[in-house]
């Protein structure tokens, strides 16, 4: 086993919370499943049907990728600061490791790791809840909740959105690390206190807001940035009606070209790729605090 | 051979601060060397240094490698325990030894668990159901098992009770020291290691004072007990530095002749101790 992989799994060993907080969550959605109360719509067409199988899955990723995304960027803050802290880094440092290794080993489980236990958790969570809510209810949500190639499907939709969410956020995780890595204390408060000042002075002085506009499209932009348009002939919300119809395969619902191509995507991860060089200087210069 | 350390003008600089002023020293291999001074007198900087934990200025060398550039290399070489109680919290004992031995190429992994199971502690124990000194024994576990050319420590019984201490101490004459190894060791706490140490380096305000052996402080060390009434005598003769104790008086010379000392009073060579008090209270002689 090489360095890299007994570096990822000393961030099992350290964080824990990488499994047990998707397990705790997924078993908490199970008991709501179990003794919750269900309110199921009446499903006649095919397209509903479909659409309802979909958006029962698509609901379980969304509820695991909100709360990994919580977690992830609190793992970030903290790895490279943590040791510091309690002055552990003493002992990491006496061992043939180097910094650029420590730092992506940390950056590869907040990225990669974390996301892809989120989703195995959504996945698994996701059957055990369906299989629930098919005995509890008619035959016809039943039917809606087992479409293998809709499952499938979904794993071909997790692994694009761990793709994509690596690649669009490596900016803000690059930030977090550079935080992490740099503060004496309060990384919390470090992580958004320059941005936000940065904010107010360009706000107060120059009265323009590239600053924000910037960090806003960053933080919420990757759904308009990797998936389909909304109200395109592939999937559409209606808000009057409320509904929401889906399209028939996921492929219609990414878009990987539009992401892959779209200079915003890499301008973004290429600043990300700065901070994290950042990081991994500081992270050589500086021990204890 | 070329010295397994060598530092030349080594500086370094916290804003206006100056932990190390064109510092420098050699170590030999096979030596036990104490890097001795007081607190703030630059120890633990030059240490971090050293190890490629810090940046420096001027030219510092150690097993052929430049330290901050080169640490990961220098670190298959090389091994150190810097202060006591560094281990995290969350590791468990048998998580530790697995680990290194997963990425210490030098690591001996039946070493360590023959040091612990004499320590009697066991491998699904936290650090942080640990003691200090329990600690300790699993932080020297784990690098004495590690077949390194040099061993640092910084005060590595900081804040240890006796026992505990003296159990350390003996682990590493008896268990780890032979003549391949080089030992570098800080302390303030001069009585503790005097009796181990081959070589002295005394360290005070970022520079160094002394750096010799033990064998040739005999030689260039002298103190003469002098009682009151030769006191005058005494002081003609220039010693760097003069305590007064139960009414007599104990000067301490360097270089000096023995010949003319004797007919002063008994002559005696200092302790470490003794010599590292004159040394920093009577300034460079």
């Amino acid at each position: 086993m090489n360095t890299n992989l007994w570096l990822i799994r000393r961030e099992f060993w350290e964080n824990r919370a990488i499994w047990i907080l998707p397990a705790v969550f997924g078993g908490m959605l199970i008991v709501a499943a179990l003794f919750g109360h269900v309110n199921l719509p009446t499903l006649e067409s095919p397209n509903e049907n479909r659409t309802f199988g979909a958006a029962f899955l698509v609901a379980f990723g969304l509820m695991f990728y909100s709360v990994m995304s919580v977690y992830a960027t609190w793992y970030l803050l903290d790895s490279l600061y943590a040791d510091r802290k309690d002055r552990s880094i003493l002992f990491w440092k006496s061992l043939p490791i180097s910094d650029t290794d420590t730092v992506m080993s940390k950056l590869f489980v907040a990225l990669i790791v974390i996301p892809v236990v989120s989703f195995l958790a959504a996945d698994v969570t996701a059957l055990l809840a369906a299989f629930i809510v098919s005995i509890r209810s008619r035959a016809a949500v039943g039917g809606a909740l087992w479409q293998p190639d809709l499952w499938l499907q979904m794993q071909v939709l997790w692994v694009y959105a761990v793709v994509t969410t690596a690649i669009w956020y490596l900016p803000v995780a690059g930030w977090l690390m550079l935080v992490s890595a740099w503060a004496k204390r309060a990384v919390i408060l470090w992580s958004f206190l320059p941005p936000l000042v940065l904010y107010i002075i360009e706000r107060w002085f120059l009265g323009t807001n590239v600053v924000g506009r910037e960090l806003g499209r960053r933080l919420t932009g990757l759904p308009m940035v990797a998936l389909s348009p909304s109200g395109s002939k592939s999937w559409h919300i209606d808000g009057a009606s409320n509904t929401l119809t889906l399209p028939s395969s996921v492929f219609h619902f990414i878009n990987p070209s539009g992401f892959f191509s779209n200079p915003e995507t890499w301008v973004g991860a290429a600043v990300g790729v700065l901070l994290i060089v950042g990081a991994i200087q500081l992270r050589m210069r500086r021990s204890e605090i | 051979m070329a010295p397994l350390i060598e530092a030349r003008d080594l500086t370094k600089k916290f804003g206006a601060q100056v932990a190390l002023d064109r510092a420098n020293l050699k170590v030999e291999a096979g030596r036990i060397v104490g890097l001795i001074g007081p607190n703030g007198a630059g120890k633990t900087t030059a240490l971090r240094a050293i190890l490629g934990l810090t940046s420096y200025e001027g030219q510092l060398t150690v097993l052929g490698r430049e330290p901050l550039r080169e640490r990961t290399s220098l670190m298959r070489d090389a091994c150190f325990i810097a202060d006591v109680a560094v281990l995290p919290a969350w590791l468990r004992v048998d998580q530790a030894i697995e680990f290194v031995a997963g990425v210490h190429p030098r690591f001996r992994r039946d070493r360590a668990v023959e040091f612990l199971a004499k320590a009697q502690i066991l491998g699904t124990r936290r650090m942080r159901e640990l003691s200090k000194g329990m600690k300790t024994q699993v932080h020297l576990a784990l690098t004495m098992a590690i077949d390194a050319k040099l061993f640092v420590l910084d005060e590595p019984t900081l804040g240890l009770d006796i026992l505990a201490r003296r159990t350390f101490y003996d682990a590493l004459v008896n268990d780890y020291m032979d003549e391949t190894r080089t030992i570098l060791i800080t302390t303030h706490q001069v009585e503790e290691v005097e009796n181990l140490l081959t070589d002295l380096i005394f360290i005070d305000k970022g520079r160094i004072v002394l750096d010799t052996s033990i064998e040739e402080v005999a030689n260039r060390f002298v103190a003469v007990d002098v009682a009151a009434d030769r006191l005058e005598a005494g002081r003609a003769a220039k010693p760097f530095y003069e305590r007064q104790i139960l009414g007599k008086s104990e000067l301490y010379f360097e270089n000096a002749d023995r010949k003319t000392l004797a007919t002063l009073g008994a002559l005696h060579t200092p302790s470490v101790a003794d010599l590292f008090v004159a040394k920093l209270s009577g300034g460079a002689a």
